[in-house]
């Protein structure tokens, strides 16, 4: 489970997150919503280890790893994925894909000359790699070099490279920012398949809000910094607040 | 015009040699790591500077003599004589000598990487680190030209002969320093492309790429750019001992801007994350500078009053501006795949949950 109490992120004077607090229940999958500039982004990259919080505690499983380095926590078990595709794009999609492999023996400088003792181990990440890129349909990209993929292949690509690290809590930015409608929903299935078959856990930042409500568990509506509502999509879509603040009615 | 054709090649190849190893040290710090180290020509000197000192102070250990100061107008000569004589007829000794050579370069090399790779954390611009390393580069230079302990100032040092100078004849010793240079420089190829081609080379273009995302996947990103650095700078230092000593003399003069231009326009040329791009580059840029330096000596012989020694800074320019516009990938294009662990059968995926 992943819990957030009470975390502080302030940039000079902007209180970007204001006293915010959340949980994220194993094997769920709970959305963050509110209008741009509410602190969803700041959230996530203050839990993810991009930035120190100010005050308060993130907990993944009763560990804090508030203020972690973002390699520590990922290793920890959770991982993200950004707004925009921040992918390697000179690399093939198969080396983005096995990038995040944890522990691999080829990363050694003194191992890495000597082929023989990393590379069965690479032709098994591949392999591992190979099929998550069939899931997502990219099985014909992995050779080419990440920039020559569309803008929805790139999204599922980073969804399936994170993956990789094997972990337990997704944090993911927009995943549909910039997709067609019908790729939108491939990529919510394919989370709900993560969630089905590897229980991972997802805080998903979204702002396509008629295909959010048919995935999630439970939604986090932020504004200003802060929570202003949580519940389930018919409780939050019915929230007078939130339609305040979220669509201006 | 009377040119030794064999002289010549084994010249030739002994400086493609050396400027391979030069070039392979900042392909993997810049050309993987996206490292833009503008001072590289501090840790080639590094190497010359080790081999000053150790010529003058451990040859005679080695040789169970005393020492002499090799600086000032009443010493150098003694102390030139002393190093000649030892290395003229004591093979293990000179052989032995250059070998603790190279080792401590090396080392000393690789630690001053590290201590460099540390403004690369706190340096956010890539262009206020370059400067931060050629500043760097320069002080040295400087400061090692004013200081006489190491290479007697700008007087500079001689006597640094290759280690084979008890071999009979020039042509032999020539043959058997080349020999040395080409195993170094193949080794130099073998790690560098091994290292390029492994887990450890895609770790290096994720540096190179997008150093935040890469900690956000789990990797100690800090600890592969201090890596990089320590290893690419070890190797430059060695390259710099072959280099002092296939001279002859050490002079600060020649580790400056100039230096570090040329390496950049081999790897440039050559092609960034390529390691067989910076053989090539490597070898175009001794062909031109050979070729240069040729014509420059035959037009002074014709009595032709253009100094044709500064063409090849005008021609390296040019040759950097061009290739950075048309063709930033260099003559040889980095292969897409690392491993190639995706290359030949296509691989069946597990079967899907």
């Amino acid at each position: 489970m992943l819990e957030v109490i009470k975390v502080h992120k302030a940039f000079d004077r902007l209180l970007a997150v204001d006293g915010v607090s959340l949980r994220v229940p194993k094997g769920q999958i709970v959305g963050l919503i509110g209008p741009n500039g509410s602190g969803k982004s700041t959230l996530l990259s203050t839990i993810a280890g991009q930035h120190k919080p100010d005050d308060g505690q993130i907990r993944l499983d009763g560990q804090e790893i508030g203020g972690l380095p973002p390699e520590q926590i990922f290793r920890r078990g959770l991982a993200r994925s950004y707004q925009d595709p921040s992918l390697f794009f000179r690399m093939s999609a198969l080396d983005n894909a096995l990038l995040p492999a944890k522990d691999q023996r080829g990363e050694q400088p003194l191992v890495a000359p000597l082929h023989r003792l990393w590379w069965p181990q690479e032709k098994a990440l591949a392999q591992r790699a190979t099929s998550i890129l069939d899931d997502l349909h990219l099985l014909p990209q992995r050779g080419k070099p990440a920039a020559d993929l569309s803008g929805g292949q790139m999204k599922l690509l980073e969804l399936g490279r994170t993956t990789m690290g094997a972990p337990q809590v997704m944090l993911l930015d927009e995943p549909t920012a910039g997709v067609a409608p019908a790729l939108a929903y491939t990529i919510f299935e394919e989370i709900e398949r993560l969630r089905r078959t590897q229980q991972i856990t997802f805080l998903i930042v979204e702002h396509r809000l008629e295909i959010l409500f048919d995935f999630v568990d439970w939604i986090y509506v932020m504004h200003m910094g802060q929570v202003i509502a949580e519940g389930n999509p018919a409780t939050i879509a019915a929230d007078r607040l939130v339609r305040e603040v979220y669509f201006g009615e | 015009m009377n040119i030794d054709l064999v002289a010549t090649a084994i010249a030739l190849l002994t400086v493609f040699g050396i400027a391979s190893i030069i070039a392979l040290s900042l392909n993997l710090e810049y050309g993987l790591g996206g490292i833009p180290n503008f001072g590289q020509a501090l840790f080639v000197a590094i190497g010359a500077y080790t081999a000053g000192v150790t010529y003058t102070r451990l040859l005679p250990l080695l040789a169970g003599q005393a020492a002499l100061d090799p600086c000032g107008a009443t010493n150098m000569a003694p102390a030139l004589a002393l190093r000649t004589g030892i290395l003229k007829t004591m093979p293990a000794v000179a052989l032995g000598n250059f070998a603790l050579t190279l080792v401590i370069a090396g080392v000393i090399g690789g630690l001053i990487g590290l201590v460099a790779s540390y403004p690369a954390l706190r340096l956010k611009e890539e262009w206020f680190l370059g400067l931060v390393l050629l500043v760097g580069s320069e002080s040295v230079r400087i400061f090692v030209r004013g200081y006489e302990p190491i290479i007697c100032a700008h007087n500079g040092l001689s006597g640094l002969s290759q280690p084979f100078a008890w071999l009979p004849t020039a042509q032999i010793r020539s043959l058997a320093f080349l020999g040395l240079v080409l195993v170094a420089a193949g080794l130099c190829y073998w790690y560098s492309e091994r290292l390029a081609r492994s887990p450890y080379g895609r770790l290096l273009k994720a540096l190179r790429e997008n150093n935040a995302v890469a900690s956000g996947l789990g990797k100690e990103m800090s600890r592969v750019r201090g890596q990089v650095m320590v290893i690419g700078s070890a190797m430059a230092a060695i390259a710099g001992v072959f280099f002092v000593v296939n001279v002859g003399f050490a002079s600060a003069n020649d580790y400056g801007v100039a230096l570090t231009l040329d390496i950049w326009v081999m790897i440039v040329l050559g092609g960034l994350g390529n390691m067989r791009g910076a053989l090539l580059g490597a070898l175009i840029v001794t062909l031109l500078d050979r070729f240069t330096s040729i014509a420059a000596i035959q037009l002074n012989m014709l009595h032709i009053d253009i100094e044709f020694n500064y063409v090849r800074y005008i021609l390296f320019g040019v040759i950097l501006l061009v290739m950075l516009r048309y063709r930033p990938q260099g003559l040889w294009r980095e292969p897409v795949e690392t491993t190639g662990v995706g290359a030949g059968e296509p691989m069946r995926a597990e079967p899907r949950v």
